[in-house]
């Protein structure tokens, strides 16, 4: 996807009209990313206006020439997200960062998103390896640095950065076709 | 590394994700400035976690985004009332100083006022009296002035002794039926002290000096003007210089004015 930098540029002038452009273009993988953190409905929409409210307030301080905007918007929704968890997470002690991941999701399907994209996603999903699931979960959902993710998958750096390519490359040949 | 070498490295997924170190981050936006191929490499990338993610998400309700909306309006609204001045809250504390300064200053004007009210109250006391003082004076003499005016009340003058004093006169208005006069003593010259005039009633034969009484306190006495009561018929009135309190009879030596009442 080309990024929009003009949608971006107005949005950062100011113009809600392209906010709410980026929020159709944006909120829907952003809600995904906080809701397989947060593993609850209510509080993934409430994190999502929080995270969106933040982007509004501090969209200035993304360059479109350092990163890619959807990079900065996971880097505040992961944040965010976890946030709320570690605050949460006294109160509700079964609701536990490791334990679900975007596999966990896919399966339990009451709350699917009822794309067709999503039906296709989740048969490919349902055929992750293991270590695939492991990786993007590790590294895309949960915002853990390449380091981090190769200590807790015991695998080399080198391993971890190749498997994490297949893996995706995978995905894409199901989702572009 | 070439562009294809970078690509197969996977750095560009974990760029995307944000896992990159920032040491390596340099290297992969040099490539994406320099080659399409790196740039689309990326857009793929993302499209593809794009969907996954999009995929995971439950059902977004549309109150979701309206909720943003009004809490970006109000956050804005309240960040102009923060950075700016605060005039509404300058207006009232403005208001309130000048307030209590306003009634600090309307107590001090009432402290002054009734401070002034009780001088004037005090003056219009003064001014009252006064007043009765002179309304007294003024019936005194209409009174007198009544007296001169009555056919019943004869005019005697009493000329100036030419031994004793002889620029000295007085002069009495007499009623012979109510048997009531009046001496006006303006004429007469002030008495030295430790002395008071008196005033006699004079049979001339035999010479039968009668006291009528003493002008006391002439000197107080504005008008100069004594009534004097139960006056026997007399044919002449006297006055002599006699010693304070008076005398059994007159001292003819210290006679001042004498005049005689005309039939």
């Amino acid at each position: 996807m080309e990024q929009p930098n003009a949608l971006i540029i107005e949005m950062q002038n100011g113009n809600e009209t392209a906010f709410s452009k980026i929020y159709s273009l944006y909120s829907e993988a952003i809600h995904g990313i906080i809701y397989s953190i947060v593993l609850d409905n209510d509080v993934a929409e409430e994190v999502l206006q929080d995270v969106f409210v933040k982007v509004w307030n501090n969209s200035k301080s993304y360059n479109i020439k350092k990163g890619r905007f959807f990079t900065w918007l996971l880097n505040i929704a992961r944040n965010a997200a976890i946030d709320n968890t570690r605050s949460k997470a006294s109160k509700n002690a079964k609701k536990n960062l490791s334990t679900s991941n975007f596999v966990d999701i896919l399966s339990g399907s009451d709350n699917l998103n009822q794309t067709t994209n999503a039906i296709g996603i989740k048969k490919f999903v349902d055929a992750l390896k293991p270590t695939c699931i492991k990786i993007i979960d590790l590294l895309f959902f949960k915002g853990f640095t390449q380091v981090d993710a190769a200590k807790t998958l015991e695998i080399p750096l080198g391993t971890l950065k190749t498997r994490n390519r297949n893996c995706i490359q995978d995905l894409r040949t199901m989702v572009l076709g | 590394m070439t562009t294809e070498e970078l690509i197969a490295s996977g750095k560009l997924e974990l760029y995307v994700t944000g896992s990159l170190t920032p040491e390596e981050i340099p290297e992969v936006e040099d490539a994406i400035a320099t080659s399409s191929e790196v740039r689309k490499e990326i857009e793929h990338i993302e499209i593809t976690l794009l969907n996954l993610a999009e995929a995971v998400a439950p059902p977004l309700p549309a109150m979701v985004w309206t909720y943003i909306l009004n809490s970006i309006r109000n956050v804005r609204s309240i960040g102009d009332s923060k950075s700016g001045t605060n005039w509404s809250a300058i207006t009232g504390w403005a208001a309130a100083i000048l307030c209590i300064g306003g009634i600090f200053w309307m107590l001090q004007q009432n402290n002054s006022l009734e401070d002034e009210l009780q001088v004037t109250n005090t003056e219009n006391i003064d001014l009252e009296d006064k007043l009765q003082l002179s309304q007294g004076e003024l019936a005194e003499t209409n009174d007198i002035l009544d007296v001169v005016r009555s056919k019943d009340y004869k005019t005697i003058l009493l000329p100036g002794n030419q031994a004793v004093a002889p620029d000295a006169f007085a002069k009495v208005y007499y009623n012979s039926k109510d048997k009531i006069a009046y001496i006006d003593a303006t004429g007469l010259p002030t008495p030295p002290s430790g002395k008071e005039y008196q005033v006699w009633s004079l049979i001339m034969d035999p010479l039968t000096p009668t006291s009528v009484g003493l002008l006391s306190k002439v000197s107080d006495n504005a008008k100069k003007v004594y009534k004097f009561e139960n006056i026997p018929d007399p044919e002449a009135f006297g006055i002599t210089l006699e010693p304070e309190g008076g005398s059994e009879s007159p001292t003819l030596s210290q006679l001042y004015t004498l005049g005689a009442v005309a039939p």
